[in-house]
């Protein structure tokens, strides 16, 4: 499913003294099949933006062509335009609610008019796709598990109404770096299955750059670039402009630069980066 | 959600805004009594212009203060056709078993509606020209009489300034949690009132447990800060009474005066 932004503009509390432009002008196209970072500082505008494309927020100013659907039209099937974009918001855990954890993950599935034994069916696959043992934690309230068990069953919750394209808002927001990396690796997996767009909000580099095709770089509610990691971690003028840091294996690279050994290439991955070793040693 | 304006503090720097905390809390009493004193629909005259010129003065947006009655709709109109029902006097215009509307009837339900709205919209006037900083203090500093006779008189003030602060954040929360539940297909504007009062259980849980989440947080903070070691705080602020607060204090003084001159139909008006 393609993503079209069409000159996107968004102010909250407009004629107000609290107005603030949070959004200006934004033009820019996903493709089927990407993994699309989204990053700049806080408050330029990302989680915004990010909430326009299941109709959270209403457009104000601007077009967004989400596949068939067109956002910025009066009447939308809202139901079947977020069972098709799953949004993971941030800390995801605060918004668990019922009483056991299969109830909460069907929840998303009920509403999007599955009937309950399917809706089971789909909570019980997406519990096991994101790592948690069924059986054993299934019955028990959502309140009783582990920060890491909670945000799991929370993209559960999304994952279970089978999105084709996944927005998560700092999925790897304050876990430990083994639950951060357990998340990413999980997205991926649900990229070789039914998830075929994910739109990813990062404060991480490292992140960004290991596992995103695609990024765009929010500054002051404006878009700035529109390109691929390595082409916005290679060039070091860009990067500072905006106040962002170059990934680790980046570092890593410019580092060894100063003290004469100068590798090929921008390195994304630790992978890539020990390969890039490999060549000059 | 974020319609709910009230006790929200909107800034400016006007006459009203720089007034005194206290003085404007008993200004906001004497109007409320005022508001109540009325028992003649003409003496509500004086009562709206003093709402529109204090208003005005303030410049406080008129949309802002009439959205605050939004809030409270519900209970005006319940209230306003309880009593029309309850009151049985005067002039019988219907009557069906053994309800029946009269003119006694509609005159207080006229009466209650308005008193409601304009308690409402004094009280949110007081509250958007105020910061809970202020009002806390100015409240504070009037229990003192509280005080001598052992009354925690500061911390009734901190609690009532933290619930005003916890307003804006609390309807925060709401809208994320809502819009969480919404990504998951909840849909909280149809159906009828049960459907969606169960509809509301999803926001409702996890905005208890994250309220009790950052009363335990707020209460750590507080500790961490040593807050109550010292028993004399200080302020960084000292309140002072102006001419501005005895001039306003003159104003409401001439339109209650106006109010009650008007009910005893002092000039033969009517």
């Amino acid at each position: 499913m393609q993503i079209k932004v069409e000159n996107l503009k968004y102010t909250y509390s407009p004629k107000t003294p609290f107005e603030k432009v949070a959004l200006d002008d934004i033009t820019f196209t996903i493709n089927d099949g990407d993994t699309i970072g989204i990053i700049g500082s806080t408050g330029s505008g990302k989680s915004t933006l990010c909430q326009h494309f299941n109709a959270l927020i209403r457009i104000s100013k601007g077009k967004i062509y989400v596949g068939e659907w067109e956002l910025h039209a009066k009447k939308l099937d809202l139901g079947a335009l977020r069972q098709a974009v799953g949004m993971l918001f941030q800390y995801p855990e605060y918004q668990l609610f019922a009483d056991t954890v299969k109830d909460d993950v069907a929840f998303g599935p009920i509403n999007f008019g599955k009937s309950k034994e399917d809706a089971d069916i789909l909570a019980k696959y997406a519990l096991e796709l994101v790592g948690i043992n069924y059986d054993e934690v299934a019955e028990k309230s959502p309140f009783e598990l582990s920060g890491g068990q909670k945000r799991r069953v929370a993209i559960a919750g999304i994952i279970a109404s089978r999105p084709e394209v996944l927005v998560l808002d700092e999925p790897t927001a304050g876990l430990d770096p083994q639950g951060k990396r357990e998340i990413l690796d999980l997205v991926t997996e649900l990229k070789k299955s039914y998830v075929k767009t994910v739109i990813m909000i990062s404060h991480n580099m490292d992140e960004i750059a290991e596992y995103c095709n695609r990024v765009i770089v929010l500054n002051d509610s404006k878009l700035l670039y529109d390109t691929t990691p390595r082409e916005l971690f290679a060039n070091k003028e860009l990067l500072s402009q905006t106040g962002l840091q170059a990934p680790h294996t980046v570092r890593v690279k410019e580092l060894l630069k100063d003290r004469g050994i100068d590798l090929q290439g921008t390195p994304l991955t630790q992978a890539e980066l020990i390969s890039l070793l490999g060549g000059v040693l | 959600m974020r319609d709910v304006s009230f006790g929200q503090y909107y800034p400016s720097n006007s006459v009203v805004h720089r007034l005194d905390a206290r003085a404007k809390l008993l200004l906001t009493i004497a109007f409320i009594v005022m508001v109540f004193l009325v028992d003649n629909l003409l003496a509500y005259i004086p009562v709206v212009v003093f709402i529109l010129l204090v208003t005005l003065v303030s410049r406080v947006p008129v949309l802002k203060v009439l959205k605050s009655i939004k809030a409270i709709i519900f209970i005006v109109v319940l209230m306003s056709i309880i009593n029309l029902f309850a009151n049985a006097e005067g002039e019988v215009y219907w009557s069906w078993w053994r309800l029946s509307i009269t003119s006694g009837g509609v005159l207080t339900a006229i009466n209650l509606a308005l008193r409601l709205i304009f308690l409402v919209m004094g009280s949110s006037l007081l509250t958007y020209t105020t910061t809970p900083m202020e009002l806390t203090d100015g409240m504070e500093s009037l229990m003192y009489p509280l005080k001598l006779i052992k009354v925690p008189t500061h911390d009734i003030a901190i609690i009532m300034s933290i619930a005003l602060r916890f307003i804006p954040i609390l309807m925060e929360e709401v809208d994320k949690i809502m819009m969480a539940q919404k990504a998951r297909g909840a849909c909280f504007d149809r159906g009828g009132v049960f459907k969606r009062a169960k509809a509301l259980l999803p926001v409702l849980i996890p905005l208890f447990v994250s309220a009790f989440r950052r009363a335990d947080e707020l209460a750590l903070a507080l500790d961490a800060r040593c807050y109550n070691a010292t028993p004399n705080r200080t302020k960084y602020k000292q309140a002072k009474l102006g001419w501005g607060d005895l001039v306003a204090t003159l104003i409401t003084g001439v339109f209650i005066t106006l109010v009650v001159a008007i009910n005893n139909n002092f000039w033969g008006l009517y």
